[in-house]
């Protein structure tokens, strides 16, 4: 139950396991990349999607790969950020997971003998135009847009691809690059009064991240803008 | 009662001065200390002015003066 700005209690409920409404994120986890994966979750959720992402749950158990596979089977639509793919440094190694894990989603689009998965749609992301085709030219044709780097461009690039999908009645990426930061500004000050430090935010898990961004968005009225 | 927060948010062209739940920015600066000096007679009228990270983290959170 959320509280509304207004005074009214709204039932918490967002659609989850919604094949339609998932779409699998397949980008770095490290340090580095949350200052993109953060808006980029919120983008989401603002224009009414699920992001399921491996982060979204952790159990040791649980095998990697069975976890990936199960994100993409249950995900119509796919997110790859292969911006950080190649190494920036000497002796580091070039970064394989993304393009991996862009091969398992093509392969369940192009195999899988379930009808369903055939209309499967992917935005690939990147720093510079054309720059990862010089790595992986197999998929040179593809969708792709470029941030930079930036997360307002993040922001408006993904915002676009909604669109793109058919979803006509979305306000600007301008628009909900700046609710993102009124979002922060409302994530930071119930956080510090709760006792967290600047370190427990950037370490804060994903799923917990995700739940906050869903109770904002009820209560400041600002779902389902891809109605 | 609080009044509205402003926000100086990073933009592609510059820093954007925005009130909260405001359409559009007040103005847009080409450099962020531009910004936060211009912000400060929000201040001055009551508002908390919230500096933003690139990220749209947040940097600063400046109280009302008044």
């Amino acid at each position: 139950m959320v509280q509304l700005r207004n005074g009214k209690r709204l039932k918490f409920k967002i659609l989850k396991n919604s094949f339609e409404k998932n779409i699998f994120i397949n980008c770095p986890f490290d340090n580095d990349y949350h200052k993109l994966l953060r808006p980029l979750l919120f983008t989401i959720i603002y224009c009414g999607y699920n992001p399921r992402i491996a982060l979204e749950r952790f159990d040791s158990a649980e095998l990697r790969l069975d976890k990936i596979k199960q994100l993409i089977d249950q995900s119509s639509l796919s997110i790859h950020d292969l911006s950080k793919i190649k190494a920036t440094e000497k002796n580091e190694y070039y970064r394989l997971n993304m393009p991996f894990e862009i091969g398992l989603d093509l392969g369940c689009k192009l195999y899988n003998p379930d009808k369903k998965y055939r209309n499967k749609r992917s935005l690939i992301l990147e720093n510079e135009r054309y720059g990862y085709q010089k790595a992986l030219s197999d998929i040179s044709s593809s969708d792709v847009k470029c941030h930079g780097g930036d997360p307002e461009d993040l922001v408006i690039e993904v915002r676009n691809w909604f669109s793109e999908l058919g979803c006509l009645n979305l306000i600007s990426g301008s628009t909900i690059w700046d609710d993102y930061n009124f979002f922060f500004t409302d994530f930071h000050e119930d956080r510090t009064l709760k006792g967290f430090k600047e370190k427990d935010l950037d370490k804060m898990p994903v799923p917990e991240f995700i739940s906050y961004i869903e109770k904002w968005i009820l209560k400041n009225n600002k779902q389902n803008h891809c109605a | 009662m609080n009044k509205t927060r402003v926000h100086i948010i990073k933009r592609e062209e510059g820093w954007a001065v925005k009130k909260e739940g405001g359409q559009k920015a007040s103005r847009v600066y080409e450099s962020k200390k531009d910004a936060e000096e211009h912000s400060q007679s929000y201040r001055e009228k009551g508002h908390d002015v919230i500096v933003h990270r690139r990220d749209g983290s947040v940097e600063k959170w400046e109280k009302a003066k008044v």
